[in-house]
């Protein structure tokens, strides 16, 4: 293999795994603060309807991120309002929103089937994204960047700051919290918004860096691979970035051996497309079978808070 | 103002309502500065509500309050420890996985960098001799390390005002002797402390003056040092204390529950593990185990209720039969009722009518299910039987067990036990977080129950109710049982000693004498 | 006027009862609003997706073949969420359940005769459980979440089912048409009303809903299953096994998937397509949900989310609604009925008011 096919390949991998890694931090913090939020593809599919939608009226990709955002983060205050304000139940929350997003997703994307978009420019010059070695620091979407940074924001805010502290206190023990005096409900508003925001900006990956056209249910499951990423990574920012890359790989896998024919022929180009979804399995199983497997699960996690009743 | 001492804090006709619940109806007491104030009353008078209000986390519907004279305005926690309120929950508001430094950073409102913060607590604890690690994670630690953490959390915001929320019903007794030292020392310096308790000789060792509640009123305003625990005690539970029944002449049968050596392994990362618990029970005794809580209470019940099985069959036996490995229903059916400590969701289920939670554990004996379909009408009976013979104050059968007060719905498990006439019922803190009548009815039906010839284990953390019930006596701690002692010849020092796990602490011949004339 | 929520002593019935409907209603009008704002026919859609499929005889058939589905499996996944087991993946163990029977009918498909279709009804079932029973043994045995690998899994299915048909199972007649032959009478599900399209699928729904009832209200099996959901410690207390019990979930929800799954293959698609996969599985979530996890309750729910269905297509004709619409509505009915479950744990009172008469 030559060194090229290897860096086109290994950027080929970061991208596919950058709409994962971010809807996956921002599920992270949603969980560190003790909210589970199954509604990730449904807010991935939300941000990547309007990611299109703005970008392709108004040709610009930052503003369409930057709805998409506001989007994801908007559509995420209902499951906020119905579990923290309601307390309802929230695995059926989780569920209704990644119903709500696939049904909003499909009624609103239909117009742009068939319409081109251009993909998200590089911010660096030509000359340098275009340098066969150098393309691998250079040559990247912006969004992947992006993720590179909130990666290592979520660390630095997760670990060495109070508000950090606060939130993974609220997450480990919300009566607590709440009887030292700090509002548990709007902490966890501010984490599931944020969550909302980031699987936002993940979903509208899929238009803005991967394939520049509209396909209904395009994200396929993405945003529940995030959550298992999550549980794999141990609510670590950084083993989420090694782990969104390995399952890059497996999804990059599938266009290379296809591509590549001859012995990956023997296997279906459906078993191929199926890989993914049995790693996750295959992660979930490996993870499960450590000595400390939920060890570093936030102990509130999915409980709901009622105190302020 | 006038020439006396200006009071720290002074509530004035404090009355709060919860739905159903009068539970402060003008309530006025004053603390002055460097009084040791305690704040006496039975579970439910009304002391959690009142320091709540105290602190901000709720408001009264109608009284006032006074901080130095001036109104007092604590509209949330953090208002409160800005005027110098400081206080220590009953149940510690702490991160289990979080270290000490961090868990104390939590409780600070300014924005400390953590050495600052390190530097400050060292200071606190070298001030009161107290001995912590700050970067201990908190779930290693022990509950009189960690109550430390609560009260540095406390004594870094300089208060004014301290408020303990039943602070010992956790500790040893040499916990409790190097609390009181700290608290003396406090209140030397000028600081206010208001002291929640039941234990009426805690109180007058301690405390200065002691507010008695009773009902959510104030009954009482007294000087502990001047009263004897039994007339406080009458204060607080209202009328004569009835002493539970016991016959005089009690004998013995055959052994109907026997222990060989019971191990475990610890069941979660925040268990104890068993070891080597060997005991008997003979047909009508009952046997009290002792100790803080957390020393393997949980497993211990769990192990013989059947939810944990043990290594053989043969490490419990039940009148003679090894059960060691049997299913929970298999234990029951051969004559093995256990009740645990917690009520909602583990002895009941909260959403269940009481019927069903009859089935629950009643099914085989009771006979209210015939070829795994359930008899409708035979298990309102038996939910109407419970209610009728134990005085359950329920509307019926079909009532939730979440509808019931503590102290009924726990009557209605014992009732549910009880009436399924098993040769052998262990119970776990029978009488936790009851109201007094409910607690006397409990223990007198627990006797009369020994009295009919069934074998009895009572785990409980409230010495006094063993002293009052119990034939026979052991201590667990860490997970291993001491050696029966007849409770005639049970000393409270002993008793503290194997609690305290008798290594590590330092000699009791300090300790003030306490007396436990007083069963409550 | 300010208002807060305050606890009830227990549970309300009445809401837990009322509420479904006000979900639906308020659905209808919030739709209505919603829909006109960002410029449909906001009333017609309504008028179209609730109403029509009522008031139209000739849609009542459509209903009852629609309805059958959702409400097979939604009445197994009923029973495994009521043991707070997540099944989510019912779509998957429904495709599989379609494949086994498919598999029997390609095998068959030169033989007659009446134990064809029992048969395929068997190895839907055993399709539909042997698919749950990998997420089954990696809860009880790793403790690993059933939601992901459930849900994984009918992304799996959707890839079996097109490579079958694709490749191995692509029928040699039908002109490259991804597709399998035909299933002949004998694979086929019978009529059970004379000119109609209805088949066996509408009637044994109905019995499903009855026996779930039956086993959930009255026996010992259907005690054992609520307590594990409600209280996981009572039910070990009790003697209840949380493993044995989240198995027999798992396989029932599984197997009911697959005979949901059978059911459709040998009856509306009569052949097994791409177009197989019909979102029943999911659908069917909201069927349990919205039927109140109750047996009796999931056979309403499955008739009113079988009109979205048939009036969904209706809209679709005839006032231009796209057909994802109905997916918002159903996630609409969702949410409002989560929102509204709130009233069934407290009750609203005025602020500053706490005698509770005053209470809504």
């Amino acid at each position: 293999m030559s060194a090229t096919l290897l860096i086109a390949m290994l950027i080929t991998m970061i991208g596919a795994s950058t709409p994962i890694l971010l809807a996956a931090l921002g599920e992270l913090v949603v969980e560190k603060s003790g909210v589970l939020n199954l509604g990730i593809e449904g807010m991935m599919l939300t941000g990547a309807v309007v990611g299109f939608a703005v970008t392709y009226t108004t040709g610009n990709p930052w503003l369409g991120i930057t709805i998409a955002a506001l989007a994801g983060a908007a559509v995420s205050m209902i499951f906020a309002f119905l579990t923290l304000s309601l307390s309802a139940n929230q695995v059926a929350t989780g569920l209704a929103l990644t119903i709500f997003g696939t049904g909003f997703s499909a009624l609103f994307g239909s117009e742009y089937t068939g319409k081109p978009l251009e993909l998200f420019k590089s911010i660096f010059p030509a000359s340098l994204a275009e340098d066969p070695y150098l393309r691998l620091i250079f040559g990247h979407s912006p969004l992947v960047y992006f993720s590179f940074f909130m990666v290592f924001a979520v660390w630095w805010f997760l670990s060495r700051t109070r508000a950090g502290l606060i939130l993974r206190a609220v997450g480990e023990n919300d009566v607590s919290a709440h009887s030292i005096g700090y509002s548990v409900i709007g902490i966890r508003y501010g984490a599931v918004a944020f969550g909302g925001a980031m699987a936002g900006v993940g979903g509208a990956c899929f238009p803005l860096l991967l394939t520049p056209q509209w396909v209904e249910g395009l994200t396929a499951g993405r945003g529940w691979i995030a959550l298992a990423l999550v549980v794999f990574a141990a609510w670590r920012p950084l083993r989420l970035l090694a782990g969104a890359y390995l399952f890059g790989l497996i999804a990059t896998m599938e266009l290379y051996t296809q591509a590549a024919g001859g012995v990956f022929r023997i296997i279906a180009p459906e078993m191929w497309a199926s890989l993914p979804y049995l790693a996750t399995i295959g992660v979930l199983v490996i993870i499960s079978l450590g000595r400390s497997a939920n060890a570093n699960a936030p102990a509130c996690l999915g409980k709901p808070f009622e105190a302020g009743h | 103002m006038s020439g006396e001492t200006q009071a720290r804090l002074e509530m004035a006709g404090i009355t709060k309502r919860f739905p159903g619940v009068l539970a402060n109806d003008d309530v006025s007491f004053a603390i002055k500065p460097g009084e040791i104030h305690a704040l006496l009353g039975e579970n439910g008078a009304g002391k959690s509500t009142l320091v709540k209000m105290i602190y901000g986390i709720m408001r009264p519907d109608a009284g006032e309050m006074f901080w130095n004279g001036a109104p007092l305005k604590a509209s949330s926690p953090k208002a409160a420890r800005r005027l110098g309120i400081g206080m220590v929950f009953q149940h510690f508001s702490l991160f289990e996985a979080l270290t000490v430094l961090e868990n104390i950073a939590l409780g600070m409102d300014g924005g400390l960098s953590s050495r600052a913060l390190e530097a400050k607590v060292r200071e606190v604890l070298n001030a009161y001799e107290l001995s912590l690690d700050p970067h201990r994670v908190v779930s290693t630690l022990s509950v009189g390390e960690r109550q430390r953490i609560e009260i540095v959390r406390a004594l870094l915001l300089n208060p004014k005002l301290l408020i303990m929320d039943e602070p010992t019903s956790v500790l040893t007794p040499q916990e409790v002797t190097q609390l009181f030292k700290t608290l003396r020392q406090l209140a030397s310096e000028g600081c206010s402390i208001l002291y929640i308790s039941h234990k009426l000789n805690e109180i007058k060792e301690l405390c200065d003056t002691a507010t008695i509640l009773r009902g959510g009123r104030v009954v009482d305003e007294c000087d502990p040092k001047q009263e004897t625990s039994k007339s406080m005690a009458e204060k607080m539970i209202g009328g004569d204390l009835k002493a539970v029944a016991k016959g005089t002449e009690r004998t013995f049968g055959e052994v109907q529950l026997a222990v060989n050596n019971l191990s475990l392994g610890r069941g979660h990362a925040f268990g104890t593990a068993l070891k080597d618990i060997s005991f008997s029970v003979h047909g009508g005794e009952i046997l009290g185990i002792a100790g803080v809580a957390g020393n393997g209470q949980n497993e211990l019940l769990a192990a013989l209720s059947g939810e944990q099985h043990a290594e053989a069959d043969g490490v419990i036996e039940l009148c003679g039969r090894p059960i060691g490995t049997s299913e929970p229903s298999t234990r029951r059916k051969a004559g093995l009722c256990a009740v645990p400590e917690e009520r909602h969701g583990h002895a009941a289920v909260p959403d269940y009518s009481l019927a069903d939670n009859g089935i629950l554990t009643a099914r085989h004996r009771r006979e209210l299910v015939r070829a795994g379909l359930i008899k409708n009408s035979a298990s309102h009976d038996f939910a109407d039987e419970i209610i009728a013979e134990f005085g359950v104050m329920a509307t019926g059968s079909k009532a939730t067990a979440g509808s019931l007060s503590g102290g009924n719905l726990q009557k209605f498990i014992m009732g549910r036990e009880i009436l399924q006439t098993p040769e052998v019922l262990v119970i776990s803190q029978p009488t936790w977080g009851v109201d007094a009548g409910a607690a006397a009815f409990i223990h007198q039906a627990l006797v009369d129950m020994a009295a009919a010839g069934s074998a009895i284990v009572i785990i409980s953390q409230d010495l006094d109710e063993l002293l009052a019930l119990s034939d026979t006596l052991s201590v667990i701690n860490e997970g291993k049982l001491s050696a029966p002692m007849a409770v005639e010849n049970a000393s409270i020092e002993e008793i503290g000693l194997l609690m305290g796990g008798v290594h590590g602490e330092p000699s009791l011949a300090t300790k003030p004498e306490a007396s436990h004339a007083v069963q409550v | 006027m300010q208002f807060r929520f305050e606890k009830r002593a227990e549970p309300s019935r009445t809401m837990l009862y009322v509420t479904p409907v006000a979900a639906v209603l308020l659905t209808m009008v919030l739709g209505a609003i919603i829909f006109t704002i960002i410029g449909y026919d906001g009333i017609g859609a309504v008028r179209e997706i609730f109403f029509t499929p009522l008031t139209n005889s000739l849609k009542w058939q459509d209903l009852a073949v629609k309805a059958a589905p959702p409400l097979i499996i939604g009445g197994g996944l009923s029973i495994g969420y009521r043991a707070n087991v997540w099944n989510i993946g019912a779509e998957g163990q429904y495709i599989v359940g379609g494949l086994a029977a498919t598999g029997v009918a390609l095998l068959t498909q030169d033989m007659s005769g009446w134990w064809i279709l029992p048969l395929m009804g068997i190895a839907g079932i055993a399709g539909g459980m042997a698919y749950v029973a990998v997420p089954a043994f990696l809860r009880v045995r790793l403790k690993v979440n059933e939601i992901l690998t459930t849900l994984m899994l009918t992304y799996v299915a959707v890839n079996i089912l097109n490579y079958l048909v694709f490749g191995p199972w692509k029928s040699p007649t039908s002109f490259g048409q991804p597709q399998t032959v035909a299933f002949n009478d004998s694979q086929s599900l019978p009529y059970i009303i004379e000119g109609t399209i209805v088949q066996a699928g509408a009637p044994i729904a109905i019995i499903v809903a009855l026996v779930a009832w039956f086993v959930m209200s009255r026996t010992m099996f259907g005690f054992q299953v609520t307590t594990v959901g409600a209280a996981p410690k009572a039910a070990a207390y009790a003697g209840f096994s949380a493993n044995k019990t989240i198995l027999a979930v798992l396989f029932i929800s599984g197997g009911l998937a697959g005979l949901a799954g059978m059911l459709e293959a040998a009856g509306p698609f009569g052949r097994m397509v791409p177009q197989f996969p019909s979102n029943y599985g999911f659908t069917a979530i909201i069927v349990a949900f919205l039927g109140r996890l109750h047996p009796i309750g999931v056979l309403f729910a499955g008739v009113v989310l079988a009109i979205t269905f048939v009036g969904g297509e209706v809209a679709q004709t005839t006032i231009a609604l796209p057909n994802p619409a109905v997916g918002i509505f159903q996630a609409m009915m969702l949410f409002l009925l989560l929102a509204g479950d709130v009233l069934v744990r407290y009750r609203i009172v005025r602020a500053g008011a706490t005698g509770g008469r005053e209470a809504i």
